[in-house]
């Protein structure tokens, strides 16, 4: 599976996102604000202990946060880039 | 003491759902029935799924019984207040929760599960939701009393300005184990 679409699988597990489906997360789209998921605070809680849990990311700047959670495709590229496991 | 009118009553369950005393939906489909039921309720909001167990019985018991006032929602109003009690208050958040970080070995406390660890966080959604700007309260009791319940709501009734309430008993323990007993009242 591709990261992105793997990203998005677990994305919508842990974010409880129960009414959509990989499909429905453009790779580009924004996941903060109304343009985009929508998402809040707390799901940024959850991305991070996703990221943590499944490959081994420790996110210690809160700046980077903003740029690496813009969308599915930059949450991807850091992942590749940073992942441990 | 005070006399206060009820204006609509709900009662939700795991095998049914009651509106001023009416039967309106019963358990039995593949699906969770809270799940069912929000479906029925037509609405977008996402939100819902991330709920805790507490919170999606209070929100669709105050959805309902909001469904049966009628008129405009959502228009900021400071005489409604939210005041609902139970005995076991987020018992099922907090077990939750617990259970995320009880391994040291798989320690990853869950924040989504976190913040629904209160139970007033459900008097929250339902006012926020509602743009109710009156008192929001959650009161833990030893155990079901009305008795007590009718001295909180007249306490409620004494805050300048409130002359409405949305409450009730809500309690729930799991997702086969819940119980909203609710009401709208109002005094004049």
């Amino acid at each position: 599976m591709e990261l992105t679409e793997e990203l998005k699988t677990k994305m919508i597990e842990v974010l409880n996102l129960e009414e959509m489906t990989p499909a429905d997360i453009a790779d580009d789209a924004p996941l903060f604000g109304e343009e985009g998921l929508g998402l809040d605070s707390i799901d940024v809680l959850e991305l991070i202990v996703l990221l943590d849990r499944n490959y081994g990311i420790k996110i210690t700047d809160p700046k980077a946060g903003k740029e690496i959670f813009a969308s599915v495709r930059t949450m991807a590229d850091y992942v590749a880039a940073n992942r441990t496991k | 003491m005070m006399r206060y009118e009820v204006l609509h009553t709900v009662k939700l369950c795991p095998s049914y759902l009651e509106v001023d005393g009416n039967r309106i939906a019963e358990a039995g489909g593949e699906t969770s029935f809270l799940t069912d039921l929000y479906r029925r309720l037509g609405l977008d909001y996402p939100k819902f799924f991330k709920m805790d167990i507490l919170s999606k019985v209070g929100f669709l018991a105050s959805e309902f019984l909001l469904e049966q006032e009628g008129g405009e929602r959502f228009v900021p109003r400071a005489d409604r207040a939210v005041l609902l009690f139970n005995r076991y208050s987020s018992m099922h958040a907090d077990q939750t929760f617990q259970e995320t970080i009880a391994h040291p070995e798989d320690f990853y406390p869950k924040p989504s599960v976190f913040v629904y660890t209160l139970p007033n966080i459900v008097t929250g959604e339902i006012a926020i939701r509602n743009k109710y700007h009156g008192e929001s309260n959650f009161i833990l009791l030893p155990e079901y009393s009305e008795q007590a319940m009718n001295q909180a709501i007249e306490r409620a009734f004494l805050a300048p300005g409130t002359t409405s309430l949305l409450t009730g008993w809500l309690e729930a323990l799991s997702e086969n184990e819940y119980e909203a007993s609710c009401s709208l009242i109002t005094v004049h």
